[in-house]
């Protein structure tokens, strides 16, 4: 173990006398005393910005206020017309996925509303008509109804959906509206929602009762 | 008679009319600078849906008036002078229109894409490349109107064929006009489209809103004096342009040679004058009231705007407004003090109260800043204490005294106040232009047309139509006053506010003892000139027009500086960060879409 040595420069060593530091007084010279070396100064910088960035309005040259954000000059977005993208994984609005028919994906088993802990999901499920080659075998949502404002958008219904019918992929939040019923989204609505790239049908693809491809029990095949 | 007074009237709503838009302009001036220094868009939001019917009308309407007026032959020169100027500004017009309608597509094509060949054409080039052509053909239609000038004054065409290709030049401009409106119009995209005006719309939603605002009036305030209060600040300020000469007199001609000034008398405005500029008809001073005590006349009533501000504070029943009220009081009769002293050199040169012959003084010999450039700093100065803005804003340092003498004034009173607040800030910029900027008048221009002189030689000469010269000077003076607002208002952005006790101190430890200063060695100097030789008034002449030489090249270097700046390249770097950034950079950055719901 070194003891310190005596050259430490940021203490004071015991019983060394005490100099303050000197700090040498503003120069209140006639260049301070007459103000305008400093407003020149600083007319120049304030114009110099506004010249800059006045141009760069008025030629459209502004920049992108998320990727040259750190750089000098205008940084706001111009919401709406122009956005932030969201992530990639943001969880937007509900879309429900539909078949190649264009019927909701949809099999009404209420999983998603039962897995919401907002309990914002309502779904009245009905049967095929008589000989519909989906009657007896699955259902479909009459009605389903999310109310948006009462989603806290945690995802569990995605997550929840055995078939892929309800996704929240859409990468859009939901707008203001004037009164609450507005925002209680039906499932036509829900069903012309589009994914980020414009897609609506469902990626799991489906093998309806019937088709050759179908690996499974159904109604003619049953037992 | 009632010629004269209709007269007057049109004068002072020219001039009050000018004072109230451009104060509701220079409010957005203000809000657009301060966003621009801190980076930020700044007032843009306010609206206006129009159908693209009615834009595209606005676009494709002026070629078609113009065109048909040439066709009609109205506006037909009587004499063929005018009609070799009204062809040299159609061609100027004509250059200046075809170069910016291909800066502006060339633009757009770059930008969004060509629609047809002739864009991808238009696009080849840089729009740079237009402006530069656009800046060699005005030059080579100046050169081409004055040959055509010399041509004409030695005989070299009938008066027939000048009017008949002036008509032609006028028609040329007016169709292409018409033709680039049309295609204007037929790019415009349909249905309804959004007009801004670069955020100008703020100002009219502002003075909408004051308007509905609710009118309170606290209990206990003396009603009548508060709502006297604003009416006293807004008057005085719109009364002192009253003397402010916007430009040199319009001279008609006495066609009947009665010395009574008639209607119909309007229609013969002098086509030439003299270079001294003496009128032999009617003359009609660009000034609403030529006083003799003009500038006292101007002191006077503008001092008065101090009651209106101290009547505002007193009437509110609030200590705050109070304390605003009798610091703007106090403010406003100090530097009242230091105005006063600071232009009394200038006074003693121009040895005159009247602003008009100041003007004269001024084109004659050298602008005002050039003779007492230190009277110019301190009146700066004082003009913007007066104005009670910032560095000066004491009456109503929010952060001291929440707003000062308008605290509790809301709705169109505080309305008043606003537009008057800047309304002073024009008309002191009035002020300034007369004083030390030369009024109305450009260096080198006179009541003849432009004569370029060093000493005794005369570098170049060219004569222009009276009427021309006096819409020049009209347009020049607004112009500059527009500027020097610009300019004041800057000082906003830039200095923060002193405190009161250094502003007093400024005031009367400073600019007093200065301008009194100024004031002496100005009367010795006036005293040493006047008693000089012959020579030395010589070398002052020539000093003067140098002084009117750096003017001119000057005010050729704005333009040459705006094209410098907007050719400077744009170095924007890129930082991708956060995982939002690198959505943003896949996504192609923020780009504007249109808009949803």
């Amino acid at each position: 173990m070194s003891k310190p040595s005596n050259n430490l420069t940021w203490t004071k060593p015991k019983g060394a006398p005490f100099t303050p530091k000197v700090v040498a007084r503003p120069q209140r010279d006639l260049e301070v005393q007459s103000y305008l070396p400093a407003i020149t100064k600083g007319l120049a910088q304030t114009m110099s910005a506004f010249f800059k960035n006045t141009k760069e309005m008025v030629l459209g040259q502004k920049k992108d206020p998320v990727l040259e954000g750190m750089s000098w000059g205008i940084n706001t977005i111009s919401y709406p017309e122009e956005k932030r993208p969201y992530p990639e994984r943001f969880r937007g609005l509900h879309r429900l996925t539909i078949r190649d028919d264009g019927s909701a994906r949809c099999v009404a088993c209420l999983c998603c509303s039962t897995a919401c802990p907002a309990q914002c999901i309502h779904i009245e499920a009905a049967e095929y008509p008589e000989g519909d080659k989906r009657h007896g075998y699955e259902r479909f949502p009459k009605v389903f109804v999310i109310d948006e404002l009462r989603c806290i958008f945690c995802g569990f219904c995605v997550e929840a959906c055995p078939v892929d019918a309800i996704r929240m992929d859409t990468g859009k939040h939901p707008v203001p509206y004037d009164s609450r019923e507005q925002f209680i989204y039906g499932r036509d609505l829900m069903m012309s929602f589009t994914g980020r790239q414009g897609e609506r049908e469902t990626e799991n693809a489906r093998h309806e009762p019937g088709d050759v491809t179908h690996p499974g029990l159904d109604r003619e095949h049953a037992h | 008679m009632i010629l004269e007074i209709v007269l007057a009237m049109a004068k002072i709503v020219l001039v009050i009319g000018f004072c109230l838009n451009f104060s509701a302009i220079a409010v957005w001036a203000d809000r657009r600078q301060s966003a621009m220094i801190q980076h930020r868009v700044g007032p843009n939001r306010a609206v206006i849906y129009l159908p693209s019917i009615v834009i595209a009308g606005v676009l494709a309407a002026p070629g078609f008036l113009i065109g048909a007026a040439a066709a009609l032959g109205l506006g037909m020169a009587p004499r063929p002078e005018a009609a070799l100027d009204r062809m040299g500004l159609s061609l100027q017009l004509l250059v200046f229109f075809a170069w910016f309608n291909l800066v502006v597509l060339s633009w757009r094509v770059h930008r969004n894409g060509a629609l047809n060949a002739f864009e991808t054409a238009v696009g080849r080039n840089l729009p740079r490349v237009y402006f530069y052509g656009g800046m060699a053909a005005h030059v080579v239609v100046i050169l081409f109107t004055m040959a055509l000038n010399r041509q004409f004054q030695s005989g070299g065409f009938s008066n027939r064929a000048v009017f008949m290709s002036s008509q032609l030049v006028a028609g040329l401009f007016g169709a292409f006009l018409a033709a680039s409106g049309v295609y204007a119009a037929m790019r415009l995209p349909k249905g309804k489209i959004g007009i801004r005006l670069a955020g100008t719309l703020h100002g009219i939603a502002d003075a909408v809103k004051m308007m509905f605002k609710e009118d309170f009036v606290p209990p206990n305030a003396d009603k009548l004096l508060h709502a006297l209060g604003p009416i006293i600040a807004m008057f005085p300020v719109l009364v002192v342009m009253a003397v402010t000469p916007f430009g040199d007199a319009l001279c008609f001609a006495d066609v009947n040679k009665n010395a009574v000034f008639e209607w119909r008398e309007l229609l013969h405005p002098m086509p030439l004058m003299a270079r001294d500029g003496i009128c032999e008809g009617h003359s009609v001073r660009m000034q609403i009231a030529d006083l003799n005590v003009g500038i006292l006349y101007l002191f006077a009533i503008a001092s008065t705007g101090i009651i209106g501000a101290a009547i505002a504070g007193w009437a509110s029943d609030n200590k705050f407004s109070l304390l605003g009220g009798l610091r703007a009081a106090s403010q406003m009769i100090s530097y009242e003090v230091a105005m006063g002293l600071s232009v009394m050199g200038l006074l003693l040169i121009f040895s005159t109260l009247r602003l008009g012959k100041m003007v004269d003084w001024q084109n004659d010999n050298a602008w005002g800043i050039f003779v007492q450039p230190l009277a110019f700093c301190m009146f700066l100065a004082a003009a913007m204490a007066e104005t009670k803005r910032v560095p000066f804003d004491q009456p109503e340092g929010e952060s001291e005294i929440v707003a000062g003498y308008f605290l509790e004034y809301s709705g169109f009173k505080f309305g008043m106040f606003m537009a008057g607040e800047y309304v002073e800030v024009l008309t002191s910029s009035a002020l300034i232009v007369t004083l030390f900027f030369g009024g109305y008048t450009l260096p080198f221009l006179f009541s003849d047309g432009l004569h370029v002189s060093i000493g005794d030689t005369l570098l170049f000469d060219y004569r222009m139509n009276h009427v021309a010269v006096t819409v020049i000077q009209v347009l020049t003076f607004f112009s500059k006053v527009l500027f020097f607002a610009w300019f004041q208002i800057f000082f906003r952005w830039t200095l923060p506010r002193f405190r009161y006790d250094q502003l007093m101190k400024f005031g009367w430890t400073k600019l007093l003892p200065l301008a009194i200063v100024n004031l002496v060695i100005t009367a010795i100097g006036v005293v040493a000139i006047d008693n000089a030789g012959p020579g030395f008034h010589n070398v002052l002449k020539v000093l003067g027009q140098l002084s009117h030489l750096v003017v001119a090249v000057c005010i050729f270097a704005l333009p040459v500086g705006l094209v410098w700046l907007m050719l400077q390249p744009t170095s924007n770097s890129t930082f991708i960060k956060s995982s939002a950034t690198r959505f943003a950079a896949a996504a192609g950055g923020v780009k504007p879409t249109e808009m949803q719901a």
